[in-house]
């Protein structure tokens, strides 16, 4: 066990600091911030994406062979505190970068991962995900859409939902059903399809928050070639389930983790400044333990992604627990959300626009979007069955 | 950087789990409520075994490994409700490895390596709540020495303690800091205490006039109050580790009762209602091990933020021992309320340390001041 900074540490801190310095806005975070129109927003946050990879900070963790900095454990953890402490951008590939590179990695033939990887690190490809369907969310195994080889393509019918930054994507990953004759789990197939393909369709979809982040997408006799298949016919399933670890592991925690820390950092300044009655509501010994119970569940958040990490590296194979990372961190970011509000009181419900709405509404929108963690990449209960049975044994 | 424990650590856990596995059961537990309290026999295989050399220097006879190597460890000691001053005698050692005075290390370590010195340690008073600025118990001077007067609660295992470690107002300034005082001293008056956990034997102490010699505040002449502030925090470092150990056998215990105890024609255990409860349990026990690991480091290193760390893990760890607990007497329905089953003892234990060192609400008040602090210094 060490947490201990080298000098060689310091060194590529302090590198990271100075490029930080030099690349965000002047008076980022003060005067300055992300555009509010969302498509104005997707296109700052691409182009950060860009700018990250031109200074070589793009795919920190991933493998030099595939272009990344095959940074170590510590560089990562450091690279995540310095974002954090910068209040930086988030990217807009998430998708490409957390879930479709690992997958790629792990199940693509050489000819795929020289095709895709490289773009998804620089940005020049974005990526979505087609996993869910109205009919098939938490019974994952359960999706109609369906491929039907015909000669050395296949011809894609049907409708997902959820999907995150389709408007804005060249790429998807699809799962379809590709025999129908087989049991649920062992008809399934896993494929690229290019998004400005014939008869996709992509209708935003109005979110909770206002906002139109994730989308329907019809496919309608869309032809995509044969290669475009990852692993064989029927074994998508497998396949399916490595996104669906990468999706809820640590690497993708500790990108959260940034986000959640520069809430807490937020929401600690908006306390000290707002005043409640005679003193400020950072002096009040309720709301200080609310707030502390956040720091502590997010810094818990940062040490699991650590723990988590560690194993990972040592060669222990992703698996189950990271099903007990996300649920963690999704009932904590929730919490943090709820204590934001109640940090506020009377003028909780405020939202951005009004003259006196806090730290410009951006904990009100926090907290409708936090409704969906518990909800995507596996709902809590999903995630409860699975540690139930998969890592406590417990029967079916 | 590297967050998980060696291969060498995790062999020392194998070897007192082994250990501790074959020499301690509930039933053994329970029969140490008889008599003065103190199995022996389990504290001398600890000391074969190493367990109270680990943190001595070489040169005293020890082992000369961390609080690190150490944190596997507790949580196995937690598992089995350990008792004696045991988790006392081992943060004294720390204490004295790390400010004692040359002549004390010298007395005490050699003695302590070997498992022939048992420490009790005595912090509150009935009015001081869980902080330090509190505390009334007085060491005046005599010229040649030190009185002492005060009284202090809640100190375990006092009975059959060759020395207490004691938190005291030392000299005319005042100063916080600690004494060594021998137990068998005159002045000084015990009471059994009666909790919730009788198997902790706390007891009130009071000192009337107990003069104490000139070489017993410890690092030698003058008292210092960062040694309290450590005590503290190996103090609760320690007992978020057994709060870890304790939660995560309960959860054992409840999964296997889970998966065979048959209603409405199945195992409960299949039951989402069950399996849900079980996986939280699961996850709290996780996020524990995080923090209790982490503030186990930052404790060896003796790191910029060891007491942030230590509140973070105590206040976690009492409060995910405290829902496992209930929940895992909840799951075993109404065995879990017998006595004979025994479940309880395990209830008892968490509740005691969730409410010794500090509780959940004192030691966020103390993240809360410390990120504070942390936010100005970075302005």
């Amino acid at each position: 066990m060490d947490f201990t900074y080298s000098a060689e540490n310091l060194r590529f801190r302090d590198e990271l600091r100075q490029w930080l310095r030099d690349n965000l806005p002047q008076g980022w975070g003060v005067s300055v911030h992300e555009p509010k129109d969302e498509d104005e927003r997707a296109r700052f946050r691409l182009d950060w994406e860009r700018q990250l990879f031109d200074g070589g900070w793009s795919g920190l963790d991933w493998p030099k062979q595939y272009g990344g900095r095959g940074a170590t454990l510590i560089e990562q953890a450091i690279f995540a505190e310095e974002m954090a402490r910068a209040g930086a951008p988030e990217g807009l590939n998430i998708i490409g970068r957390n879930l479709v590179g690992p997958t790629l990695m792990r199940h693509g033939t050489v000819a795929q991962r020289q095709r895709y990887l490289p773009k998804i690190l620089s940005t020049k490809e974005v990526w979505c995900q087609g996993f869910s369907e109205p009919n098939a969310g938490s019974d994952l195994a359960a999706i109609g859409c369906r491929a039907d080889r015909q000669d050395d393509h296949f011809i894609v019918n049907g409708q997902k939902v959820w999907t995150s930054f389709a408007q804005y994507s060249q790429w998807c990953i699809l799962l379809v059903r590709t025999d129908r004759t087989l049991p649920k789990h062992q008809g399934i197939s896993f494929l690229l399809v290019d998004m400005q393909s014939p008869g996709v369709t992509v209708r935003p979809l109005k979110q909770i928050s206002g906002e139109s982040e994730f989308n329907e997408t019809f496919f309608e006799d869309v032809r995509v070639p044969a290669e475009n298949i990852v692993g064989e016919l029927n074994g998508g399933w497998k396949i399916a389930q490595t996104t669906l670890a990468a999706e809820r592991g640590p690497g993708d925690a500790q990108a959260r983790q940034i986000r959640f820390k520069q809430e807490l950092d937020r929401l600690i300044a908006t306390a000290a400044k707002l005043k409640r009655g005679s003193a400020a509501a950072i002096e009040d010994p309720v709301l200080r333990q609310k707030i502390a119970k956040s720091i502590v569940e997010i810094e818990i958040m940062r040490l699991s992604c650590l723990r988590s990490l560690s194993k990972l590296l040592k060669g222990e194979a992703p698996g189950p627990a990271a099903s007990m990372l996300k649920l963690y961190w999704s009932h904590a970011a929730q919490g943090l959300y709820e204590t934001a509000l109640e940090t506020l009181g009377p003028l909780a419900p405020l939202t951005d626009g009004d003259a006196l709405a806090q730290a410009d509404g951006r904990f009100q929108l926090g907290f409708l979007q936090s409704r969906a963690f518990t909800i995507y990449s596996g709902s809590s209960e999903i995630q409860r069955n699975i540690i139930a049975e998969r890592m406590l044994g417990l029967p079916k | 950087m590297d967050f998980d424990f060696s291969d060498q650590q995790y062999l020392f856990r194998e070897t007192f789990k082994t250990f501790l596995e074959e020499k301690h059961d509930l039933k053994k537990h329970a029969a140490l409520l008889e008599g003065d309290g103190f199995d022996a026999d389990l504290w001398q295989g600890l000391a074969d075994l190493g367990l109270f050399s680990m943190l001595v220097p070489e040169k005293y006879g020890g082992l000369g490994l961390s609080f690190v190597d150490m944190a596997l460890v507790f949580e196995e000691l937690g598992k089995v409700l350990i008792g004696s001053p045991l988790a006392e005698t081992i943060a004294a050692t720390d204490m004295i490895v790390r400010h004692g005075s040359a002549a004390q290390q010298a007395s005490l370590l050699p003695l302590l390596a070997a498992g022939k010195l048992r420490i009790a340690i005595a912090i509150i008073e009935p009015e001081s709540g869980f902080g330090e600025q509190n505390i009334q118990t007085r060491a005046t001077s005599t010229g040649n020495g030190w009185r002492l007067n005060g009284h202090k609660i809640m100190v375990p295992h006092a009975k059959g303690a060759d020395l207490i470690m004691v938190a005291a107002r030392i000299g005319s300034t005042q100063t916080l800091g600690l004494m060594l005082v021998d137990a068998q001293r005159a002045g000084q008056a015990r009471h059994e205490h009666a909790t919730l956990d009788p198997a902790c034997r706390f007891y009130a102490l009071s000192f009337d006039n107990v003069t104490v010699h000139a070489e017993a505040v410890l690092g030698g002449a003058s008292p210092h109050p960062a040694n309290l502030a450590r005590l503290m925090d190996v103090s609760s470092a320690v007992a978020a580790l057994q709060l870890t150990g304790i939660a995560s056998k309960v959860l054992d215990i409840s999964v296997a009762y889970a998966a065979q105890r048959i209603q409405f024609g199945k195992p409960i255990g299949s039951f989402q209602a069950i399996k849900h409860k079980c996986a939280d349990m699961a996850v709290a026990i996780d996020a524990s091990r995080s923090a209790a690991y982490y503030c186990a480091w930052a404790i060896a290193e003796d790191a910029p933020d060891r007491a942030k760390a230590v509140s973070i893990a105590k206040s976690f760890c009492g409060d995910t021992a405290r829902l496992v607990c209930n929940e895992g007497i909840q799951i075993h329905g109404g065995m879990g309320f017998t006595w004979e089953l025994g479940i309880h003892w395990y209830l008892r234990r968490a509740k005691v340390l969730e409410f010794s060192h500090g509780d959940a609400a004192f030691h966020r008040e103390r993240v809360m001041a410390a990120t504070l602090a942390e936010l100005d210094e970075q302005e």
